[in-house]
């Protein structure tokens, strides 16, 4: 009698929390974003997680366990406290909320902080969105001055053209095709509950698989939409922090929206997107361009697009893990020698330009500019990886210059 | 009726004696066949003897003695034993110059090749210069990883400073 009723206790444990999320989540379908899940979210609530692995093991050993367990269809070990419902249901928040960002209609002003190379960087911004509609950006430093409103008219345009060319798009890096990456490399848990902006949020977290916290999102409890976004490095060090200060949502934001001036989209490059971004990057590696399918900080080429500019052709590669991104853009040419606004700097040894997010250096006659969110010692280690502009010594001049013979003579490259 | 075959030349060089050269003569007397070959036999080595004279007998010798070799080996197919010393060591200087222009030409050739390629390894100033349209990378950023976009460089020099978030 008294296993029976261990057992019942252990079976209610494990379902009663799932059942309440996927009746929360159910819910919210059914309200149209629009319900409130405080009472799923409130009885999925954990106190963990914890490693199971030792501090001491090494992350790539838990980290290929982890990966065994996940294709076998075992719930995760890593975190000794959350079931595989419990990570489902921190994936499944973070889904709906990729949903939200685009369903939903508000109106407010975002901060955002992030470590650079040469420092911290912080933009505010005012975002206006209209549901399933377009997103307008004007970063308030740029109306403060005319000479940045053209800055602001770019940036407002084309986060315009792309709602309406249906590219992924989302608030705090939360997107649908990142969400689904980070399944794959992070382990997502509702842990608590929080404020941003006056109004109540749900916190999600993100694991890494050796235990350690990545990121957490503050998702507005009532809509879904995220509020705030903390990213931390492997070191616990705070790198990014993204949040509103002031946010609306419903009609009177529709309203304010739908005042906000759209501006021309003439100006903007037309983004050609790869459809295969493997076959891509091996055209470009066939070109002699040598970029990488996998950047360092097991970031993998998640997206990939060109566009021709009047200087030819630009690749841009786009790396992530769900979390952090690296837009990598390659064009072929060098460095102009003066770049009004940058700063030059020495970063992995190599002679490169900074300026806020972006790095950019040349080498082996190809320009890289990189924008990264992501830690400074990543950013460092990318540019350390690729081409820079140091000789490439005898043997690396002898390999470019047999690649461009045998493109000389091949007709079909 | 048999006739003397092998024995003729042997007969005609004198190489027979005792029973052997009483029955080749008998037979030549009674053969007219065989008495015509051996004079023609007899005229022959004549003639070869009286061209013979123009040549130095030793030197002869010394060919044929090349021909065996001193190890015994038949070098009768060795071309250059065939032809005197002069014109031997011509043929074996001109053997090993034909070598040494392939040589030289495949050594320049891949000289110069590698030389193209270094020349053409280097030069990573080719291209246009460049100067990096930051702010439709910025935008194009943004959409793909679903953040607000910067604004242009110059723009950032002027960022506020950090504004302290509320939780």
């Amino acid at each position: 009698m008294t296993r029976h009723s261990l057992l019942l206790t252990a079976v209610a444990t494990v379902t009663v929390p799932g059942l309440l999320a996927v009746f929360g989540v159910i819910g919210h379908d059914q309200g149209a974003g629009q319900g409130d899940i405080t009472a799923a979210l409130d009885s999925a609530a954990l106190s963990g997680p914890f490693p199971v692995a030792p501090a001491t093991a090494r992350a790539a050993v838990r980290n290929n366990v982890a990966a065994v367990q996940r294709a076998s269809g075992a719930p995760l070990t890593i975190l000794s406290r959350v079931t595989a419902s419990q990570q489902a249901t921190g994936l499944q928040l973070l889904d709906k909320a990729a949903d939200a960002g685009l369903a939903v209609t508000y109106q407010g002003t975002e901060v955002s902080s992030q470590s650079g190379v040469d420092g911290s960087v912080t933009t505010i911004s005012q975002v206006w969105h209209e549901g399933e509609g377009a997103t307008l950006v004007r970063t308030s430093s740029a109306a403060m001055s005319a000479t940045t409103a053209d800055a602001a008219t770019t940036a407002t345009s084309a986060a315009a053209a792309d709602a309406a060319s249906g590219s992924p798009e989302g608030v705090f890096g939360v997107t649908k095709s990142l969400v689904a990456l980070l399944g794959q490399h992070y382990v997502a848990v509702y842990r608590d509950s929080g404020t941003v902006a006056g109004r109540a949020a749900a916190v999600v977290e993100l694991y890494r698989f050796d235990g350690s916290l990545a990121a957490q999102y503050w998702l507005d409890r009532q809509t879904l939409v995220p509020l705030r976004r903390e990213l931390f490095d492997t070191s616990d060090n705070l790198i990014s922090n993204d949040s509103f200060v002031r946010v609306q949502f419903g009609a009177q934001a529709g309203a304010q929206a739908a005042g906000a001036a759209v501006p021309s989209t003439s100006a903007q490059s037309t983004w050609v997107t790869a459809v295969s971004p493997a076959r891509f990057l091996a055209s470009l590696t066939g070109q002699g361009w040598p970029v990488p399918g996998t950047l360092p900080g097991g970031l993998p080429l998640h997206a990939a697009a060109w566009t021709q500019t009047a200087n030819g052709k630009v690749a841009e590669l786009e790396y992530s893990d769900g979390l952090y991104v690296v837009s990598l853009f390659v064009q072929q040419g060098t460095l102009a020698a003066r770049l009004p606004g940058w700063q030059q700097v020495r970063v992995a040894g190599q002679q490169a330009f900074v300026s806020g997010q972006s790095v950019s250096w040349s080498g082996g006659g190809l320009v890289y500019t990189m924008i990264a969110d992501v830690p400074p010692q990543t950013v460092r280690q990318v540019v350390g990886a690729l081409p820079g502009s140091g000789p490439p010594g005898l043997l690396g001049r002898l390999e470019r210059g047999f690649g461009r013979m045998a493109r000389l003579v091949n007709p079909f490259s | 009726m048999s006739h003397l075959g092998d024995l003729l030349s042997g007969l005609v060089d004198g190489e027979l004696s005792g029973a052997e050269l009483d029955r080749a003569n008998a037979h030549l007397a009674s053969c007219g066949v065989c008495r015509t070959e051996a004079n023609a036999l007899r005229r022959l080595k004549h003639e070869l003897h009286e061209l013979a004279g123009a040549c130095d007998a030793d030197e002869i010798t010394r060919r044929l003695l090349a021909m065996a070799g001193p190890d015994g080996r038949d070098r009768r197919y060795d071309h250059a034993v065939l032809v005197p010393d002069r014109d031997q060591g011509r043929e074996h200087g001109e053997h090993h110059r034909g070598r040494r222009v392939i040589w030289g030409t495949v050594s320049l050739v891949v000289v110069g090749i590698g030389a193209a390629a270094f020349g053409m390894g280097g030069g990573g100033s080719t291209g246009p210069q460049i100067t990096p349209q930051v702010e439709v990378f910025d935008v194009q950023h943004a959409i793909t990883s679903g953040d607000v976009p910067y604004t242009d460089p110059a723009d950032r020099f002027a960022r506020v400073p950090a504004v302290a978030t509320t939780p």
